[in-house]
This record gives structure tokens, sequence and C-alpha cells, in this order.
């Protein structure tokens, strides 16, 4: 059964793919109405978009760049919703939908990926699709696994990708001169050093991120796992994957008795001194931390030598939005390579771009290149090239619950 | 021995309610700082541009909009408290037992029980995402205490005032407002004030019933209190918190009154 529904899945990404070709070649969606419209309906319209509102350096993007711009250049009123939890909102729909509120609805547009997508996909949330009908989609690689499928999740174009996000290792290089550059010399390291190092506890994303590359670690061939596997090797490799993490809790951080609730506190011990390894799902956080004054200036990032998990992040639109034609006119203008480009800044950012820049005219190409990339942050190509993809989320929430219920009671 | 102790009690106290605060000055005002520091490295503005500058327009909407919302919760509180107090405090009738258990019902209840179970019908009702349907759900929260608060002044009410004013000729209208009014104003105060940090408070019934329309200041702190920069959160926090020290300083001379009796 469970093989059967997988094999659903990636049937529709490639007829997913199939018709994305279709449509960007001729461009000619029969009964939409085509883009000047929806631009002009967009006018004077109010998008309120609504995202994890934690970080003042994204704020200060969407609220400063990003809406003097679309009201320039498209006449929208542009209104962020910050949240503590994007679930608020989904909830929020959730609600909507049952009261039967099917237009007229305040959010316009969300920041979005992962579970949240899954949850507004299965209980039909989402406007759409809509993401072919945006031009500036041309730029954006839909052949890379970690954009067709958002956690093994067919996007199938009901969301539009912002930008991307890989995993990277955090130290001060005042305090490790040579860090462990595989999973398993980490693992080495920390039973070596303990007390030394902390990874928040799953459900947390970047908690479970961490379990995740472990679980790589003892997997022979994590290619298998983005195909169809038999769920006795997922089930024997999680076992193995709990054992290896409860060895390892008495060298955790006070001895495993207890764990970060959240990166945020990680990267505070990691400041404070009292771990030596911070990691984080932005390949540009550290460098944003120093420039913020909240790491010190010796603070430097590395991937593993066999690669780190990335995906992307995006935005959606809900099924019962006012300004429906506003928010399509935002999320294209959000993969505009300015608006790329001006995000993938280290001194507004630092968030990598969800376009390829290689499908750029050159003059873009160079400007991508020549970025300031922050004293902490590795180059495009050493990023590139150690990218493991995101296990589907059946792993995903099968890991997180096993966490639970194998590490974390039985400590 | 005992003058030593007065004299000592006024420091004691600003110190212990005073430190927290300072710290988040500190903080609001630390461009970088370490562990093991006992001061910051670095100072700077930072935080500050963040508030006033990048965020201003935000920060000052919302700010109008958790002043209007408390203000309005806290004068509904009051206005609907003040006759069901005096008749909870001053008459015997059937069902008041029952009536007080079903006034402490909404502050037993998880305030995200109340905002979900209100959710869809405040939909239907049309009262989501308005300001109206906010106040209304902060009343949920904020009249029971208003209700026990002058409940309490009302058990140690004497009407026998109001029967001498009105066998000296007074009018229904001038007794309220010559001898009720005076004599319960204290915990009327108390009361409202209550009300008002309460309903300044709320966060996540803020956040249901108004949908993200309305973002008063709780909205916004909390969303960034999970970023884990410090000075943002600790000049954010020092923003939310003044305007309720406004109100709490303005009440201040109203509170400990010796009409307050009912109200420890």
């Amino acid at each position: 059964m469970v093989h059967h529904r997988r094999c659903q899945c990636r049937c529709f990404s490639g007829l997913l793919a199939a018709a994305l070709l279709l449509i960007m070649v001729p461009a000619s969606p029969a009964a939409e109405p085509p883009w000047e419209a929806v631009l002009q309906q967009a006018r004077g319209q109010t998008v309120n978009w609504f995202m994890w509102g934690g970080s003042p350096a994204v704020n200060a993007y969407v609220n400063g760049y990003v809406a003097a711009r679309v009201k320039e250049l498209y006449g929208i009123d542009l209104q962020q919703g910050p949240v503590k939890d994007i679930a608020e909102v989904v909830g929020k729909l959730v609600i909507e939908k049952q009261a039967g509120k099917h237009t007229g609805g305040h959010v316009d547009l969300m920041w979005i990926n992962g579970e949240n997508f899954r949850t507004c996909k299965k209980n039909g949330l989402l406007f759409g699709p809509f993401a072919e009908r945006l031009p500036n989609q041309r730029y954006v690689d839909w052949g890379r696994p970690s954009v067709y499928n958002d956690f093994g999740e067919p996007v199938e174009g009901l969301e539009s990708p912002w930008g991307s996000a890989q995993v990277v290792m955090i130290y001060d290089q005042a305090r490790i001169s040579d860090p462990p550059r595989s999973v398993g010399a980490l693992l080495e390291w920390i039973r070596r050093h303990p007390g030394r190092f902390a990874y928040p506890a799953p459900p947390d994303f970047t908690g479970s991120v961490f379990v995740r590359h472990v679980f790589y670690h003892l997997s022979e061939d994590i290619g298998r796992w983005q195909g169809s596997f038999r769920r006795s090797e997922l089930v024997a490799t999680a076992e193995r994957t709990y054992q290896v993490l409860r060895e390892l809790a008495p060298h955790l951080w006070r001895g495993g008795s207890t764990y970060p609730e959240s990166p945020v506190r990680m990267n505070t011990l990691f400041a404070d001194g009292e771990i030596d390894f911070a990691f984080s799902y932005h390949q540009a956080e550290a460098s944003r931390q120093i420039l913020d004054g909240l790491f010190p200036e010796t603070v430097r990032t590395y991937v593993f030598d066999e690669g780190t998990i990335a995906n992307t992040h995006f935005v959606a639109i809900p099924f019962n939005a006012a300004d429906s034609a506003g928010a399509m006119v935002v999320a294209n203008f959000l993969l505009s390579p300015e608006a790329q480009l001006k995000k993938a800044d280290p001194d507004v950012w630092g968030d990598f771009p969800a376009i390829d820049p290689g499908r750029l005219p050159p003059e873009w190409q160079a400007r991508f290149r020549d970025l300031p990339r922050g004293p902490a942050t590795l180059s495009d190509a050493e990023l590139q090239s150690h990218q493991l993809p995101e296990p589907p989320s059946e792993i995903l929430i099968h890991l997180e619950k096993g966490w639970e219920q194998h590490v974390l009671k039985e400590r | 021995m005992r003058a030593l102790g007065t004299r000592l009690l006024a420091p004691a106290i600003l110190v212990a309610v005073g430190l927290p605060f300072a710290t988040l000055g500190v903080w609001s005002l630390a461009e970088r700082w370490f562990f093991p520091d006992l001061w910051p490295q670095a100072w700077g503005l930072r935080a500050w541009r963040y508030v006033f500058a990048t965020a201003g327009g935000q920060v000052a909407a919302a700010l109008v909009q958790s002043v209007a919302v408390a203000t309005a919760t806290s004068l509904v509180s009051v206005v609907v408290a003040l006759p069901a107090a005096r008749a909870l405090g001053l008459y015997d009738f059937r069902g008041k037992d029952t009536i007080s258990v079903l006034l402490t019902l909404p502050v037993i209840v998880p305030p995200l029980s109340v905002a979900m179970g209100l959710h869809l019908w405040f939909i239907r009702l049309g009262l989501a995402e308005t300001f109206v349907g906010v106040v209304a759900v902060h009343l949920t929260f904020c009249l029971p205490y208003a209700v026990f608060v002058l409940w309490g002044v009302f058990s140690n009410y004497n009407p026998d005032f109001e029967s001498q004013a009105r066998s000296l000729g007074a009018s229904q209208l001038r007794v309220w407002r010559q001898v009720m009014l005076p004599m319960v104003m204290p915990g009327l105060i108390v009361a409202g004030l209550f009300a008002f940090l309460l309903s300044w408070s709320q966060y996540l019934s803020t956040l249901i019933i108004g949908g993200g329309r309305l973002t008063t200041l709780p909205v916004l702190l909390f969303a960034l209190m999970g970023s884990g920069d410090r000075p943002v959160a600790a000049a954010v926090s020092i923003v939310f918190v003044l305007p309720a020290f406004v109100a709490l300083l303005f009440s201040a001379r109203h509170l400990g009154g010796q009409s307050l009796a009912g109200v420890r």
C-alpha cells in the first residue's frame, strides 16, 4: 500500500515536470487571464503577507525593500503579518474553511514549506496552481529535487520558491582549529569532548536535521531513501540511529539530561562558550550573527565532506485570499533577479537564491558572483557541491517520533 | 530596628522590581555582549534603530492598536461590572453561587480553548478580524476580574449612606454621582487597571480572533522573541512595558485607599 502510494507520487512529479515544460516553452495557458490582466487587477490591492516574524533582518527586507519596490512598480500595498509560527495561520485557515469563509480572506500570502505545506495541500487550503503562471519562474530550475518536491511532497505549482537553505556547521576558529569534517568524525569528537556539543530536541527543525544527518551517516546508500525503499530497511536504519544517539547522550551538554529547546538557544550556548559547535539551516547565519554582534568575529562555517542536507522555502496563497492577484505579483517580484540579489546580500539577509543564477543574463550572473559573502559564509561552489536532498516527510516524521520514544524517554 | 527596616524597604523594593528592567535597558543598548563578561563589550543603538526606524511604522501602529483595544476593554469591563458587582455584593438571590462559578469559567478554562471555540462563532457572526471582536474576546478574560474586584468592594459597602442622601432629597442620579461613585472609585480604578493590563498582555486570543488584521504590541513582540536577538527583544519589551507602567503610575495614588478593604 505504502509502496503503491509512493509510486503515484513519483508519477505525479514526473507529470508535473512535463506539464511545466509544456507551459514554459509556448507560454499560452488557455483559460487563465494573461499576466497583463493579473498586473492590472493587482494595482491598488493590499497584500497581507504572513510569515515567521522572528528575524529583524527578514522583517527589514520585507517591510523596507520589498514593500517599497512593489508599491513603486505595481502600486501594491504590502503589509507584513509577523507570527511566531506559520502553523498558527494554517490553523486559522482550517477553521475558516470549516466556517465556510471561501472568499475575502485576510491572509493573501504565506511563507511556508515542509509539514505546513503538506497540511495545507491535504486540506485544500491553497489557491492555484499558480507558480507556473509567474513570468520569473523561468529563472527557477524546476529539475532540482528540492524544488519540485517540498520534503517529498510534490509542489504541483501550489507554491512558488523564494529561497534555499542548506545546513552548515558553525564553530569558532579561536577555540577549535581543526573541526571534524564528517558526521563520523563529529560523533568521535563529541565522545572525546564530553559536554561540549548539543543539538536542539526534535521536533525542532534544526534538531531534527541533525538526527537525519546521523541517519544518513548510518545508511549505506542515501539515494535509496529518495526512491522506493522497504519499510524494514527504514526501521532497521532508524533503530541504529537511535542506538548511536542514545550512546552519545551522556557525552552531550549537561550529560544529555536536557536539550536546548531551539536553535536560538543552541546559538546562545555557543556564543556564551558553553558548547563548541552550533549548526544552522541558513548558509549565512553565522555571518549575519557576526554582523549583528551576536557571534565573535572568529566564527566560521563548514560543510561535511559527504555533504549536508538542503531544501527550499516557498510562498503560497490561501484558497480564500481576497487579493490573490496582488499576491501573485508579489510572489513574482520575489523571484526577480533584483529581489533575489538583494536578499542574498549578507548585509541585508544573506538568504540563498531560489533562482538558478546560471539562467540569468551575463550581467546579472556577474552581480551574483560579486556579492560580498560575509566572513563566515562558504562559496556557492563549495555549498552546492556538498548538498544532500531531504528525505520524504514519512522518514522525517518516523525519525522525529522515534527519537522522542527511543532517545529522549530512554535516557 | 524598626525604623531601619522601614527605611530599607523602599530601596529593597526598588532593587527587586527595578533590576530586571535595568537589565532590559542594558541589553537594548548592547551591540556585543558575550558570557562571561559582566558588561557589554560594545554599545550601540542597533536595537533602537530597528524599533524606531526600520520597524517604526509597525511599532507605532501596534502601539495605537494596543492602547485602543485595552482602553475600550477596560471601559466596557468597568461599566458592565459595576451593576453586576453591586447586585452580587449587596443582595442575596437564588443562583448566586452558580453565577460566581460561571464567572470564573473563562479564567479557569485555558485561553486557547476559549479563543479557538469562539473563533468559529465569531466568523459566522462577522466579528472575527474586527476591533469589536477582539475587544469582545478580551472581555471574556477581563470582565470576570473586574466583577470580582468590585464584588469585594461592594461587600464592604454600606448602602445606608445612599438612603441618607435620598432622605435629604437627593435624586437617584445625584446619589450615584455624589455618594456611590466617590465611595467605590478606588475599586473602580483598580478594576479598570486590571482589565487594562490583562487586555494589554493578551497574545493568543488577539492573534486568533484578530487574525493578524489587528496587530497589537504583544503580537509583534512574541514574533520577535523567537529570534534570539536579545537587544531587539529587549528594546521591544521596553516599548511594551512603558505604557502599562504609565497606566500603573496614573492609578497608583488610588491603590491602597481605605475603601479597598474588599480587594485584599
